[in-house]
């Protein structure tokens, strides 16, 4: 169980990005974020693994004060975390293996890692995520040699190697065409299906309704509601992303189905 | 109110003109700058740009064959000398002449296209060199010679024009010329190529003190960033000349004062450049990394370097570059290598071919590195 307190995250430039956000989320769930761009989803997920750092509020995993873990601790946390993003960040020269080992850095002795050296069931381990997400032949290819599909494939299997018990996913499939969106989200609905817990922002209605076991929405970096999927209708929608949006929303929609 | 804006920005257009003007007459005065002696004066380096043409690239063994005739100035001071009719011979177009008189000097049957030089031979023993010049295709060559004081018979002994011929009796080979700026080329190369290694060595480790995305993070970072950037800056001032010769005081002329001078400039110069390259590189895969559990050290090495090795390879191929042009200036002010030899060159009056010879080289090389430099950065992008 993740608990999520009072969160709140102020940038030091002054931009409020979480205002007093409290949520809980059970093991096994399908968590979706939802909410406008810059409405603090990003924010949000970073704060759970403190790649950013909250300013106030408490988020507790099991017991453990991940708000209040001290460096070495943080990393044994975070290792259990998988991340998987927007912008796929894998290293770009380097090859699709390197890029999947680098999921075991957590895990791995930092000294023999250094040199590049790792344990025989670790690449055992690697070569089956690559399996598991479809794309063994391509181990030994440079990551940007790949299409945007493919190179989240590689940061799913990267996620894989922590074997994780979450995994945070920020707008995993923004960058990528409606087809594709449904094949990386059909992924993380296997893994969730296993039992990870997954908690995952997105940005098109009909994925949210298809994949989410549960739903908040931020605005403004409150959160304006915490229900099931099915609860957001029209109404609710319009609530969340503004008048404005609605043009945008209808568009994506037709564009995703 | 609008008039008066609109008049104080022509008082204010006016000024800066005023200023300028100023400031380039000053500095048109202060320079001697002085157009027509440039166009006056440019007979003076037509020995140097000849010279520049003529580089001292080969030489042959050659053997030496005298050739001579007495002539007796002036006239009835000496008996003239029997007329030789044939073989290699020299013909004066009249047999003796008074002081100050002209005469025209002709060689005949003599080696053809091939070098001599032309002397008087005193009564005392000591010579004087008239002339240096070449034979015709058919051995023949001819001179107009005047009749000086100083080649004055004595006691009854005339002086002797006396030519040397210098036969060729080797194919072409490296003049020593040649072969010392071989050498010293070869010297400015490794100098640069040494210097560039000990500065990499140097700047790579603290490149990354000085990249703010890796380092400035808390008080004690924040203060290590801004220290190793102020050295780097520091360092940066000072001029590769500047520090040669502090170098070549330090440790005497020669190229271990050079490579010493050019480390110093090239950590700087890289630590800045390789700075700037962890900078710009994309924060996306260290955050992933972060995001897995890995610590400070691993995401240097499996986020941060995969990305700037082709940056930094490039950068250092391009630095070796310069360093080999740095290095032959820094030659001059007693850095050693090519740049040392082409200063003696110079300073010397005499070796002006040879100096050729160092400027060609140098031209050569820095094409060439400059050539080899493009490819291997354009690769590495």
């Amino acid at each position: 169980m993740l608990r999520i307190q009072n969160l709140t995250k102020v940038y030091p430039n002054g931009t409020q990005a979480l205002k007093d956000v409290s949520f809980e989320v059970k093991d096994g769930e399908f968590l979706v974020v939802i909410g406008l761009s810059g409405s603090g989803k990003s924010t949000l997920l970073r704060c759970i693994n403190r790649l950013i750092d909250p300013t106030e509020g408490k988020i507790t995993w099991d017991d453990i004060d991940i708000t209040a873990a001290p460096p070495a601790e943080l990393r044994r946390i975070r290792r259990q975390i998988g991340m998987v993003f927007q912008q796929f960040n894998l290293v770009k020269r380097s090859s699709v293996m390197t890029n999947v080992m680098n999921g075991r850095l957590g895990y791995a002795n930092p000294w023999l890692s250094l040199l590049g050296i790792w344990p025989p069931t670790d690449k055992q381990r690697a070569v089956k995520a690559l399996e598991r997400v479809g794309i063994a032949d391509k181990a030994s290819s440079r990551a940007d040699a790949l299409s945007g599909g493919q190179q989240q494939r590689v940061g799913i299997a990267r996620a894989l190697m922590q074997e994780p018990r979450l995994v945070l996913a920020d707008e995993p499939v923004a960058s990528l065409d409606p087809v594709l969106s449904h094949s990386i989200l059909h992924y993380l609905e296997q893994l969730n299906k296993e039992g990870m817990t997954v908690i995952c922002s997105l940005h098109f209605l009909d994925l949210v309704h298809r994949y989410a076991t549960r739903v908040i929405a931020l605005k403004d970096g409150i959160k304006v509601f915490e229900g099931l999927p099915a609860e957001i209708d029209r109404a609710k929608f319009k609530e969340i992303y503004g008048e404005e949006a609605q043009e945008v929303r209808a568009t994506t929609v037709e564009a995703s189905a | 109110m609008k008039k008066l804006s609109h008049l104080k920005r022509m008082v204010l257009s006016a000024l800066v003109i005023a200023a300028l003007v100023y400031l380039y007459s000053v500095s048109y005065r202060v320079t001697n700058m002085d157009f027509v002696r440039l166009v006056k004066d440019a007979y003076k380096a037509r020995e140097f740009v000849s010279a520049f043409l003529h580089p001292d690239l080969f030489t042959r063994d050659t053997e030496t064959v005298t050739i001579t005739t007495t002539f007796p100035i002036p006239c009835d001071s000496a008996p003239i000398s029997e007329p030789v009719e044939s073989g290699p011979r020299l013909v004066t177009s009249v047999p003796c002449a008074g002081e100050k008189e002209r005469f025209i000097l002709e060689g005949f049957d003599m080696a053809p296209s091939t070098e001599i030089a032309v002397r008087w031979h005193f009564p005392d023993g000591r010579v004087f060199t008239i002339l240096r010049t070449t034979t015709d295709a058919d051995g023949h060559f001819s001179a107009e010679v005047e009749a000086r004081a100083i080649a004055a018979s004595a006691g009854g002994v005339a002086s002797a024009i006396e030519v040397d011929t210098y036969i060729p009796i080797s194919g072409l080979k490296p003049s020593q010329a040649m072969k010392d700026v071989t050498r010293e080329i070869f010297v400015t190369i490794f100098m640069a190529l040494f210097s560039t290694t000990i500065a990499t060595i140097i700047a790579a480790p603290l490149s990354f003190l000085a990249a703010s995305n890796i380092t400035k993070r808390g008080p004690l970072g924040t203060s290590v960033y801004y220290i190793t950037r102020s050295f780097f800056n520091i360092m940066r001032s000072y001029d590769p000349l500047v520090m040669a010769t502090v170098f070549a005081f330090w440790l005497g002329y020669g190229p271990f004062a050079g490579t010493m001078a050019l480390t110093v400039v090239t950590v700087a110069s890289l630590g800045k450049l390789f700075s700037e390259a962890v900078e710009s590189i994309d924060p996306g895969p260290i955050e992933a990394l972060q995001a897995s559990g890995a610590n400070r050290m691993q995401v240097v090495r499996f986020a941060v370097i995969p990305q700037i090795v082709p940056d930094f390879v490039s950068f250092i191929v391009y630095h070796w570059d310069i360093n080999v042009r740095i290095s032959t200036i820094i030659g001059f002010v007693g850095g050693g290598g090519i740049g040392y030899y082409l200063s003696e060159k110079i300073n010397s009056m005499v070796g002006y071919n040879q100096a050729a010879t160092a400027i060609w080289a140098i031209v050569i090389v820095v094409w060439v590195l400059d050539f080899l430099s493009a490819e291997v950065r354009k690769k590495l992008t």
